[in-house]
């Protein structure tokens, strides 16, 4: 023990010392709040609770209140609005120098006395002055709550005139957004709403399809000054159920017509209407995206890896912290999660996500590599380059005044009804809800490194105050070229930060498009320097409740000129400017071309989908195995379908073998150019799960024979005959005939090898355990079977293997590493070191020297090719990937304790990893305790827990008997072989969006250089964690020195959904086609065009 | 002169008497007992001890009390019954010393036992400190004698938590959870929290009496079958109309015995588990209420209270094994399927299959050993869960109460009407069964 905690300190120490070096940055992003003093600012957002105003009556209670910002008087100076729920709104002309006035009196415009909630700026009325849209909702009548329109009159004078524009909707809304939907040179207006009664379960159905008066969303056309209510027949979805928080509008699928994203808390998924440019639109959520924030909040859409599409951003509630997340997490039900699936919510889960486009309608979530998922309770997320470096950087808000999901309220704060009641005492509800904890939490702003890498730095950037933060905007406040933002606080005065980071050059471009639609909404500009590109899109509503400068602001980071900007109109008109100048504020008027320009057309991807014509599913399962040890981070069961490919009966057509599932048997069909035909040489059996095969002449009688090992976990016992290897010898006519001989050895198999071991010339076998089903760690036996050349195989484990646990294998691959003329072993698994074990006089060996250490992970599959041409073996690695809750370094190793803790006969497999800044054990209290009655007695509440470390749980003495098992890396690698050893080296980052299961080298794109396909994702998880569905079958294009060029999905055509488990390549005359095995779902076929 | 000499001792004798009673009048230990094993009762609901869960903290709670007191050799109405059922005895004496108060001793045994079987035990601490100070108080014991008695009650601890270290519960997570079956008919979580099954596996126990649990199966009930005129649908249909013409004094029941543990109230989107005491805990209640009308002594109160909580445990075991026997369908699962999406139950419904019902089987079960231990027609006013918001309700015996307590299922829209006539069976014959075997009835 002491020698561990020894490497834990020391490991500590380097790590900190990383920390300081990495803050050494080029541009600093720094903000600084200006004291209402200077500023002038005072407004705050100040709540009254009392019998009337409180939680248990209005729901979104606590929401807080918006922010707009614009130049209300055309004097180069935005001016801001605020709106406070249940105080006044407030008006603050901009003097310059950071310096506002309160001008709410003398315009008019302080409000109703109603509750308030979201507001923007537009000119509604096209006659170049900005308006003021705010939005009110509440318990009250629906007459009071009708939204107001100020109309500006110039000189800070406004009137209202909601009702004469026939925008003075009686909803609860949220947020009106301004935009031209319909391509006409006017704006219309969409009106986000949200319901405020709760939605009893059983009234989803009914409620989904009826429109509700005041909850449902509305889409007002502009008819001239007029606005009408066209949602139904636009398509909009107006149900009881949306509990609509943000609306954010952007050309999605880069088409010309604006779409729009709406997140809604609660169970009701998001909307992603894609805008049919015939005046509706279509919800195309489900097809687009995958997985989505569960109780989605505020949003922003924007691009930012800078591939010149938009990217969507959803915001949640899960906190970064062990503590808040331990109070958090109830019980995982998967029997909800599944009926919810079934009646069409959707995947949803609780945390950020980042979308990210890939053109081809296909997004990627990545928000957990981003690094940008826990951000607590959150509103209002706003990507904007604050250093000016080029790259979006993002701030978030966050904060609830009372913490609702606290699970110690919902368990036990019941017990307060039953002591009042021992007490002879009356029960107050309210006095329960106002006795409810309250956390303020400090906002986040995350410093864009690119390539879709986020880093955390609220603390140094200057958001370390703990506050309850609502909505935000962002505008160069005082025309010094950079960006500063403006917080609505709940119960504290608003706050104005200003931009004094250490910045790069900049651009900002002020929009003088046509009447009706004067500044411009919906016009995109794209900026070229040197290689990159840079877009955004003039659409000022963004985050939550509020509306931001409408003046466009590029960061050039360390460009010193600009090639050119392209503006494309909004009627789809480009104006293009040459050879700019940096630091300018650029005014950009339209003037009618009448022409358009078109647009480059997409290079044609490389592969295309060739029609299955195969309904064949073998894989598809629904067993679950957190049932069976519900400590397990993923399902061990579903681990097929494996493929190969060979003529067995010398037509010269290949046979192609796809493996079967428990329940499903495996076949072999003929591949007849592209077309299947069951093959009737073979029959397997539906009690394997098919886990490796390998198709290999073992007698040499020059027909190819099969060696199928069966693994899987389901319900198989710790030593099953499902589990039994097999060898099908062919009789020379292409028939398979099963070998009762072969060595019986029950293991659940994760991978098989030829090799000579002994130099005889036949083909012998490494076979490695992977699992031992229902007692996950436990590592079973691997063996070593040797071939006396007429495929008659004998388990000689014990001679060559001595030491034959080796760890939970799942690939190897054999080669001659020291140049003894004797095949050696590479093996990798889950939690352990890629391994290279060498023939010795005392059979295989383990030697360290091959490979460096710390490089323990999740360790999934293996390649091996010459990947850069120096005619030696490299090794191609498939890993967990980046992309979810789980990290792992050397400092904080993703960490496994197993033993039968508690005696009663089941291993108890504790998972111990980084939450936030600390290390502490991954189960929620509700998992363990279901797993250890033990452990009841020990965390008898959530916050008892909610602190606790591993050395909490257990004690020194229970720590050290227990098998003990690391991961310090989850990134896929490529290992270059060096003088017979290898070099670890992480693959691009877009290959750490997914865990990687399926590895295939082939020379795609005809250069004569490798390539490398990797297929993966895992969608069989933990609730929790989620599926994490991020790949698409990523083509990485060798560049012939072991680096790689990553192809979008639209380049390379493969837009594969699913956990695809391997990859097939069968080259006929001229065609190559290729297979892709995915977990629960059918084959797949790609040709390259 | 030697008459006046008689009446003058008489009068003396009933003077000297009064002044006993004037001075220590017996306690009323058949109360103090219910008022300590009731900390035992709060534990648990602030736990969310599950409806089988509790019946095992109250079998071996009170069998702590129970084997304590058998160490003073009290004399009983009945044979001790330990020895008919599946457990040991300890040896008597438990000590070589003299013991001033068993009673003292009793209940702290209660108190140890609840400390280490419950979650939550560490909260006992306060009843465990209070009744010491009672004990010295009202000089049960002295500072000289009390360790002697906390050591008899820790005897009798450690043999009963001995008892519960073996009998399954341990080995319950060790074994694959529960997975609804597939195919109409079978149970799926309800609305609204779809709570995971209860104790899928609580058939695994070691039971007290029942050797067979095979011989203590329900009558079958009718299969699923939606065709009209079938059994079940009949069924099907009253449950659903008889839950839109409850009359009040329906609700009434329906809501008396729901003894629901933990039912999920939604107040806006934030939720707040209500708690309320078992259907096992409401028996122990009535149990308490009728020990102590009928004046009984501390040994007899601790026996009823021993042998009507293994009789609860027992019951539950053996219906628990019907339950996930059948894996029967809720009804409102089925009437939201079938006959109305939006129609609710009255009552929350409990996350565990339908067949058989719970409260009939535990109830009936009660009934047979309280009325063969208190007689028949032994009426009472039943005030076990006036702390959790319900008045209290008069019974003329044990059967009215169980009988009331089995349809306030259908009221409540929670079972179907052969669950609780099935049930109904199940528990009398368990009940009759354990009183035959501890000598009570014929």
């Amino acid at each position: 023990m002491y020698s561990f905690l020894r490497k834990f300190l020391i490991a500590a120490y380097s790590f900190s010392s990383v920390v300081f070096e990495g803050t050494g940055q080029e541009y600093k992003s720094i903000f600084e709040r200006v004291p209402a003093k200077k500023s002038g600012i005072n407004f705050k957002n100040q709540l009254k609770e009392d019998q009337f105003n409180n939680i248990l009556r209005y729901e979104y209670f606590y929401n807080g209140g918006g922010v707009a910002v614009g130049d209300l008087n055309n004097d180069g100076l935005d001016d801001i609005f605020f709106t406070g729920n249940m105080t006044g709104n407030k008006l603050y002309k901009n003097l310059g120098g950071l310096k506002f006035e309160d001008i709410t009196k003398s315009s008019g415009i302080g409000g109703k006395d109603t509750w308030t909630t979201g507001v923007s700026m537009a000119d509604v009325n096209g006659d170049g002055l900005l308006d003021i849209y705010v939005c009110y909702s509440g318990k009250k009548s629906p007459d009071s709550r009708r939204n107001e329109l100020w109309i500006n009159e110039g000189n800070f004078k406004f009137s209202e005139k909601a009702k004469a524009y026939g925008i003075d909707d009686p909803s609860n809304s949220t947020q009106g957004l301004f935009f031209d939907f319909d391509n006409d040179g006017d704006l219309d207006l969409y009106l986000l709403n949200h319901h405020i009664e709760v939605i009893n379960e059983l009234e989803f159905d009914r409620e989904r399809n009826a429109r509700h008066p005041y909850a449902g969303d509305k889409l007002f056309r502009n008819d001239g000054g007029q606005f009408t209510d066209i949602s139904e027949q636009a398509g909009i979805k107006g149900s009881a159920l949306g509990f609509g928080l943000a609306v954010i509008a952007s050309d999605i699928n880069q088409d010309g017509w604006m779409d729009l994203l709406v997140t809604n808390d609660y169970i009701e998924p998001d909307y992603l209407y894609i805008n049919q440019g015939n005046g509706t639109f279509k919800d195309q959520l489900p097809q687009n995206l995958q997985h989505l924030s569960h109780f989605s909040m505020g949003a922003d859409i924007a691009d930012v890896n800078n591939d010149g599409l938009p990217d969507i951003f959803t915001l949640d509630m899960l906190p970064e912290d062990n503590e808040r997340q331990k109070l958090l997490y109830g019980p995982e039900n998967y029997e909800q999660y599944n009926l919810m699936i079934r009646r069409g919510f959707q995947h949803q889960l609780m945390r950020n996500m980042l979308h990210l486009n890939r053109g081809n309608e296909s997004f990627s979530e990545i928000g957990q590599a981003a690094g940008i998922s826990n951000t607590d309770w959150s509103w209002s997320a706003l990507f904007f380059d604050a250093n000016n470096d080029g790259n979006k950087d993002l701030f978030v808000t966050n904060g609830y005044y009372r913490d609702y999901t606290n699970r110690d309220f919902l368990k036990y704060k019941g017990d307060y009804y039953f002591k009042q009641a021992v007490a002879k005492e009356k029960a107050d509800t309210l006095h329960l809800v106002t006795s409810m904890t309250s956390t303020p939490i400090h906002n986040y702003f995350f410093e864009n490194q690119g390539n879709t890498r986020f880093k955390n730095i609220s603390f140094t950037s200057g958001f370390s105050s703990k506050n309850f933060s609502s909505g935000a905007a962002f505008a160069d406040l005082d025309n010094d070229g950079d960006l500063d933002l403006i917080i609505n606080h709940l119960n504290e005065v608003s706050e104005i930060f200003e931009n004094k980071s250490e910045k790069g050059p900049w651009l900002q471009i002020d929009l003088n498009y046509s009447e009706g639609n004067r500044f411009g909404i919906g016009t995109k500009v794209e900026v070229y320097s040197k290689d990159q590109i840079q877009y955004q899109e003039m659409q000022p509503v963004r985050g939550f409740q509020s509306s931001s400068t409408f003046r466009l602001h590029f960061g050039l980071g360390n460009q010193t000129q600009i090639d050119s900007i392209r503006i494309i109109w909004p009627n789809q008109e480009i104006y293009s400017l040459q050879n700019l100048t940096v630091n300018q504020r650029l005014s950009a008027d339209y003037k009618p071309k009448g022409s358009k320009e078109l647009s480059a057309s997409a290079s044609s991807p490389l592969f295309e989908k060739l029609p299955a014509l195969l309904e064949f599913n073998p894989s598809l399962s629904a067993i679950n195995d957190f049932k069976r040890q519900p400590l397990l981070l993923t399902m061990p069961s579903h681990i097929g379908p494996v493929m190969a490919a060979a003529d067995l009966n010398s037509d010269g057509s290949p046979e192609v073998f796809l493996g079967g599932s428990k329940g499903t048997p495996a076949r072999i069909y003929t591949w007849k150019e592209g077309a299947w035909e069951i093959y009737r040489g073979f029959r397997s059996s539906g009690d394997f799960t098919d886990a490796v095969v390998l198709m290999e002449d073992f007698n040499q009688d020059g027909a190819i024979d099969l060696f199928v090992g069966s693994g899987g976990y389901h319900d198989y016992l710790a030593y099953d005959e499902g589990l039994r290897d097999r060898l099908y010898l062919n009789d020379g006519t292409g028939v398979l005939v099963p070998q009762a001989s072969f060595p019986k050895y029950l293991i659940s198999t994760g991978t098989a090898t030829v090799l000579d071991v002994n130099q005889d010339g036949a083909p012998d076998l490494f076979v490695g355990g992977k699992i031992t089903p229902g007692r996950y760690p436990e590592i079973p036996e691997s063996k070593i079977l040797i071939n006396d050349g007429k495929g008659n195989f004998s388990d000689q484990t014990s001679t060559y293997l001595k030491d034959a646990k080796i760890g939970m294998l799942t690939a190897s691959v054999s080669q001659d590493l020291n140049g003894d003329g004797k095949d050696d072993l590479i093996l990798v698994g889950e939690f352990m070191n890629p391994l290279a074990l060498i023939q010795t006089e005392d059979g295989f060996k383990i030697q360290p020297e091959y490979f460096e250490p710390n490089l323990s992970g999740w360790w999934n599959t293996l390649k091996q090719v010459d990947l850069d041409g120096d005619g030696d073996l490299d090794l191609i690695a498939g890993n967990f990937g980046l992309n979810s809750q789980l990290k792992a370094s050397e400092t904080f190793p993703l960490r496994l304790y197993a033993a039968d803790f508690d005696q009663n006969g089941s291993i108890d497999p504790i998972f111990e990893c980084q939450v936030g800044d600390g290390y502490f054990p991954f189960a929620s209290r509700d998992e363990l305790l279901d797993q250890m009655v033990s452990m009841r007695s020990k965390f008898t509440d959530y916050a008892s827990y909610s602190k606790a470390k591993v050395s909490d749980m257990f004690s020194i003495e229970e720590l050290q008997k227990a098998q003990i098992l690391e991961i310090t890396t989850l990134e896929s690698m490529y290992f270059e072989n060096v003088n017979g050893k290898f070099q670890a080296k992480p693959l691009p980052f877009e290959a750490q969006y997914f865990p990687v299961y399926a590895i295939h080298v082939s020379d795609v794109n005809g250069d004569g250089i490798p390539d490398v396909i990797l297929g993966g994702n895992q969608s069989q998880t933990r609730i929790r964690i989620g599926k994490i569905d991020a790949g698409f079958g990523l083509v990485m294009i060798g560049l012939g020195d072991g680096t790689f060029r990553p192809l979008t999905p639209s380049e390379s055509g493969l837009v594969i959904k699913g956990d695809i488990k391997s990859i097939l390549e069968i080259n006929e005359e001229k065609n190559k086609s290729f297979i892709f095995a995915i977990n629960q779902q059918p084959f797949q076929i790609f040709g390259l065009k | 002169m030697k008459k006046r000499l008689f009446y003058s001792w008489c009068l003396l004798l009933l003077l000297q008497s009064f002044s006993v009673k004037a001075q220590k009048s017996p306690p009323n230990w058949a109360r103090i007992y219910a008022e300590e094993l009731f900390h035992i009762t709060e534990v648990m609901v602030t736990d969310v001890a599950s409806p089988p869960v509790a019946a095992r903290i109250y079998a071996y709670t009170t069998l702590g009390a129970y084997l304590t007191i058998l160490d003073g050799n009290p004399k009983l109405r009945f044979p001790e019954f330990l020895e008919t059922t599946q457990i040991p005895k300890p040896t008597y004496p438990l000590l070589n010393t003299e013991i001033q108060s068993h009673e003292f001793a009793a209940v702290y045994a209660m108190f140890l036992v609840g400390e280490i079987v419950m979650p939550s035990g560490y909260l006992l601490g306060k009843a465990k400190e209070k009744w010491i100070q009672r004990g010295l108080k009202e000089k049960m014991v002295s500072t000289k004698n009390l360790n002697t008695h906390l050591q008899l009650a820790q005897k009798t601890a450690d043999f009963v938590l001995d008892l519960a270290r073996k009998d399954g519960y341990v080995q319950l997570t060790a074994m694959t959870r529960y997975t609804p079956k597939e195919g109409d008919g079978n149970w799926y979580p309800t609305p609204p929290a779809y709570m995971a099954a209860v104790e899928p596996e609580w058939r695994t126990m070691k039971t007290f009496f029942l050797e067979n649990l095979n011989a203590f199966q329900p009558a079958p009930m009718a299969p699923f079958d939606l065709t009209s005129g079938s059994s079940f649908r009949a069924q099907l249909e009253e449950v659903y109309k008889i839950g839109q013409t409850l009359t009040e004094e329906q609700k009434l029941i329906a809501n008396f015995w729901d003894c629901n543990p933990f039912k999920v109230e939604f107040s806006g989107h934030m939720a707040i588990g209500v708690k309320k005491i078992s259907p096992g805990g409401h028996w122990v209640g009535i149990t308490g209420i009728a020990a102590e009308k009928a004046r009984l002594s501390f040994a007899e109160t601790a026996y009823i209270h021993a042998l009507l909580a293994m009789t609860l445990h027992d019951s539950f075991v053996s219906c628990w094994k019907a339950k996930y026997d059948t894996n029967r369908i809720r009804p409102e699962t089925v009437i939201n399927q079938k006959l109305d999406s939006e129609w609710k139950p009255l009552l929350q419904t409990p996350p565990f299959p339908e067949y058989s019902s719970g409260h009939s089987v535990i109830s009936s079960a009660s009934a047979e050993v309280l009325t063969a231990y208190f007689g028949d027609h032994f009426d009472f006013v039943d005030t076990s869960e006036v702390y959790f918001g319900l008045p209290s309700r008069p019974f003329k015996s044990f059967f009215q109460a169980a009988d009331e307590a089995s349809i306030s299922r259908l009221y409540g829209g929670i079972h179907f009407r052969d669950a609780i006539e099935n049930g109904i069976d199940q528990g009398k014959r368990i009940g009759k069964h354990i009183a035959k075997k501890a000598q009570l009835a014929p």
